[in-house]
């Protein structure tokens, strides 16, 4: 859902993987946090009923990265049925702009993907604005899966991708560490897109 | 909350049917004090899409009733931000009509290309007011013009209707689109435009002449400036005419104005050439300097135009936050109608194809083009119109033809049958889908894809249930069995048609990266093999039915590939087929060995490894795909060096195929010794079909 105002670069804060904290969403006290954040980095305009609406009934699914106390990102999901399927949903991720490339999103985003899959999620979708080529790099590392185009889907008429992550059917486990290793190699096929694979069962 | 509390009707606003306005400060304030901070009340009718579309009052960034300047229409008049005339000196009158004319083209470009009516063409103060500009003629003839084609605009797409990005097009309520007597804005204009052309014939006559002409009042007051800015309102105005008669022309039934609105398409590009070259004439004689560069200016002038607010109707734009939209440039808007109009141009061009075969290249082929939503709302409703194709052919006929089904005896109403007439309904929305954008046309296919094989099944299931039933309607078993092996042929031959159009869709979106290519292009070479042997089929029972041959089809397509009968449309396809084929299995091998991609294990996948590996098993030396692909196209130029278009796709094969073969051989010489080879692809030579390139790193 979210949209980028992408600037990337700028100055880049030194400091070491481990000075930063990952904690699950913890009441009342985030909320500011994770709502300038997001007001700061994405261009959509999110009423307070929004976030109250994800961090309420889906506290266990947000996370926050703080550095030395300071928050310095976030990322707010849901989860639910969908069309006979239960499917997690990534609904704003952000981390602030000299806190990046240092791998902060990636682990945010797979404790968030951890926790859905224990709860029985069978995938996780989301949409990122086909100009955002570091959101869709990151997601794209993760294993997720360019579904469909949206059309001119965001407020300022740019067309959005749905991302989606299919968790790997029970009997044929493959962990998630490994989804999430960062040193695995790019380009890896982790899922076949569901529209393409009922295709080929049509087909065979 | 258990005290009772007492609500005060406001009689000061008028009651509804059956509402009424009441004050509820007092209840509000009782369930603040009954909330503690950061307690949220969920109802569970309160979901996402409800929690999205609540504003936060007084927001900028939401609220958008506080970013206006002025709180209505009334208030901006009064304050003089659209005065008539623009001016008393009549010379910047003119300019200044002619900005908002300009301004006005660029708004109605970007409304077309996706934003608000409201936001967009209607932010023109003067159009909100119809009858405000009567004093004016050239002005109010000129409003009236733009609101009659928005009206006609808003039909054609509001009548093509399939889907969402119609609604925020079509979407006008609170505007005042048809003004009284706007339908008479064709014969206004034309007095307007009778009147500057008379102006233009006085202060061009030798001067000999000028007395004559002399009570003809001139168009402004510098006689030096008189013919060029005669000449610069003269083309707009015209443009305006001819657009209006290319969208009216368009609108008749069966394509009967297409002759007559190509002439107004010939007529409009000209003006739109003459506006663009009255914008030098216009810019050295502006009103102020220019404010934003000429590039990015929405006139010819640079000027900023009278008149425009576009907050003024912000709240009756959509149900969303308020976004200042950017308007585009002039330039920017004449170039989009130039593609628009050139869009058209091939719509009226077009030769009606009664074959189903000729309808969907043709619409594939103009989508190659990316036309917006306006000409592609123009292209499906030609298609379909009162359930015909152009409104003309049935479409079971259309269907019989395709399926070339034998002929079945006036009188018997096999049609009415109930899967048939599904069938039917079937063939139309593919051809509603196929005029949509490329986005939400895969999607769609997507989903039809399985219609599509479910009607296989059922009318599988009806001819052998009913072929009793049926061919007691047709007193003939023999011509039941022909006309059900006929159609699920050709069912199952546009089964796999939907499918690599989905699939070569993804290649357009750019849904796929390069890891997956060797996936995506497995499933092409699956899909378009059973898509060849359809065809093959189906042309093989058609002509079966003439020659009565009963010959068996069992051979594979190598096989086929070397019978000399197979014909060209057939071919073509297997030169795709080796394409595919070659960017499945060679390459991805050593794309896979360079970039050590690993193949998941999963299901589905289990046939394609078998055919990796059978692949990496095999001989390099072994048959090459891309050689073929080369040969076969080669050999298939002189059955269509009529066809255009197919020309085009031999080249581009020939293109592919030769460059992948060179790529190949280098990485089967050089592949596993040299770490540092690098091999990506590229789409240079053919928009869906890969060309590898190899590159030291
Ligand atoms: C997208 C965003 C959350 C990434 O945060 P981050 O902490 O820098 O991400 P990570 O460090 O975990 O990145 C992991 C991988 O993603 C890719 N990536 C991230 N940002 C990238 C960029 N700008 N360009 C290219 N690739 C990028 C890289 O492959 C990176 O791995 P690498 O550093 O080993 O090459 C951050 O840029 C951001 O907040 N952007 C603005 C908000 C936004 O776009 N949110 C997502 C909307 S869907």
């Amino acid at each position: 859902m979210e949209a980028a105002t992408a600037k990337e670069g700028e100055s880049t804060a030194e400091f070491q993987g481990s000075d930063i904290e990952y904690v699950s969403y913890g009441g009342e006290h985030h909320l500011p946090l994770i709502m300038r954040l997001v007001d700061e980095e994405l261009s959509e305009p999110y009423s307070i009923f929004t976030y109250r609406y994800f961090v309420y009934l889906w506290p266990q699914l947000s996370f926050l990265a703080f550095y030395r106390g300071t928050c310095v990102g976030t990322v707010v999901c849901k989860m639910g049925e969908h069309r006979n399927t239960f499917r997690g949903y990534i609904a704003m991720l952000v981390v602030l702009k000299p806190y990046r490339g240092r791998g902060i999103a990636t682990e945010l985003v797979t404790r968030s993907i951890k926790v859905m899959m224990e709860s029985g999620c069978e995938e996780v979708t989301l949409e990122a604005e086909v100009t955002n080529k570091g959101a869709l790099a990151l997601y794209g590392r993760l294993g997720f899966i360019r579904s469909k185009r949206l059309f001119r889907y965001y407020l300022n008429g740019v067309d959005a991708f749905r991302l989606k992550l299919l968790f790997p059917r029970p009997e044929l486990h493959s962990s998630l560490d490994m989804m999430a290793a960062r040193n695995e190699n790019a380009g890896r096929i982790d899922n076949v897109p569901s529209g393409e694979r009922s295709l080929l069962q049509e087909i065979s | 909350m258990a005290e009772k509390v007492k609500v005060p009707i406001n009689p000061s606003i008028p009651s509804g049917e059956q509402t009424v306005w009441a004050d509820v400060s007092s209840l509000l304030d009782l369930a603040c004090k009954d909330l503690r901070d950061g307690e949220l009340i969920h109802g569970e009718n309160f979901n996402l899409f409800a929690a999205m579309s609540a504003l936060e009052i007084m927001d900028p960034k939401m609220d958008s009733g506080i970013v206006c300047t002025y709180y209505s229409v009334d208030e901006a008049i009064e304050s003089g931000a659209a005065p008539v005339p623009l001016s008393f000196d009549r010379t910047l009158d003119v300019q200044c009509t002619i900005e908002i004319m300009d301004h006005l083209l660029a708004c109605e470009a970007t409304w077309h290309k996706g934003h608000s009516l409201a936001q967009t063409v209607f932010s023109c103060i003067y159009l909100l007011k119809p009858d405000r500009t009567a004093s004016h003629a050239l002005l109010h003839s000129y409003c009236r013009v733009i609101r009659a084609t928005c009206n006609l605009v808003v039909s054609v797409v509001s009548d093509a209707r399939t889907h969402e990005e119609e609604d925020l097009f079509t979407m006008a309520y609170g505007l005042p689109l048809k003004g009284d007597g706007d339908e008479k804005c064709l014969s206004m204009l034309h007095a307007v435009e009778e009147t500057i052309s008379r102006q233009l014939r006085a202060c061009k006559a030798p001067s000999s002449k000028k007395r004559v002409l002399e009570d003809i009042e001139t168009l402004q007051t510098h006689p030096d400036l008189e013919e060029d800015y005669c000449k610069a309102l003269l083309c707009r105005i015209r443009f305006r005419k001819h657009f209006y008669h290319v969208l009216a022309s368009m609108r008749r039934s069966q394509g009967r104005g297409f002759e007559l609105a190509r002439k107004h398409i010939a007529s409009c590009l000209s003006e739109l050439d003459s506006i663009l070259k009255s914008s030098e004439f216009l810019r050295s004689n502006a009103r102020g300097p220019c404010k934003d560069g000429v590039e990015h200016s929405t006139t010819a002038t640079g000027c900023l135009p009278i008149g425009f607010d576009a907050s003024l109707n912000c709240r009756l734009s959509a149900p969303t936050p308020p976004r200042s939209i950017k308007i585009l440039s002039w330039r920017k808007a004449i170039e989009y109608f130039q593609k628009l109009l050139h869009d058209l141009d091939i719509i009226c061009s077009y030769s009606l194809d009664p074959l189903l075969e000729g309808v969907l290249r043709f619409v594939v082929e103009f989508q190659k083009f990316q036309p917006d939503l306006v000409a592609r709302a123009h292209l499906q409703l030609l298609l379909v119109q009162d359930g015909k194709l152009y409104g003309r052919d049935p479409i079971f006929v259309v269907i019989s033809k395709a399926a070339a089904l034998p002929e079945v005896p006036r009188n018997h109403d096999i049609q009415k049958n109930e899967i048939l007439v599904q069938l039917v309904q079937l063939v139309i929305s593919l051809l509603k889908i196929l005029c949509a954008n490329a986005a939400w046309q895969r999607r769609k296919l997507g989903k039809i894809l399985h219609d599509w094989r479910v009607i296989y099944i059922q009318l599988e299931l009806a001819f052998q249930k009913d072929l009793g039933e049926i061919s007691s309607i047709l007193n003939d078993e023999k011509l039941c069995a022909k006309i059900s092996k006929h159609i699920l042929i050709w069912v199952e031959e546009q089964t796999y048609w939907i499918a690599s159009r989905f699939l070569i869709l993804g290649f357009e979106l750019e849904l796929y990266s390069p890891s997956e290519y060797c996936m995506v292009y497995w499933y092409i070479y699956v899909v378009l093999i059973k898509l060849a042997e359809k065809t093959h089929l189906k042309m093989l029972t058609s002509s079966e039915t003439g020659k009565r041959k009963g010959r068996k089809k069992k051979d594979s397509l190598k096989d086929l590939a070397r019978d000399y009968q197979i014909p060209p449309t057939v071919l073509l396809l297997q030169c795709q087929i080796y394409l595919a084929e070659g960017l499945t299995m060679r390459f991805i091998q050593h794309f896979e060995l360079l970039q050590k991609a690993s193949i998941p294990d999963h299901i589905s996948y289990l046939s394609y490894k078998e055919s990796t590996t059978q692949a990496r098993s095999s001989n390099l030396d072994m048959h090459n795909c891309f050689k073929d692909a080369r040969r076969i196209a080669k050999e298939l130029r002189s059955s269509f060096s009529n066809d255009q278009e197919r020309m085009a796709e031999l080249r581009r094969i020939e293109q592919v195929a030769e460059h992948n073969g060179v790529a190949l051989n280098l990485i089967c010489r050089l592949g596993t010794l040299d770490p540092s080879l690098k091999v990506y692809f590229e789409f240079c030579h053919h928009p869906y079909f890969a060309t590898a390139v190899v590159k030291r790193s």
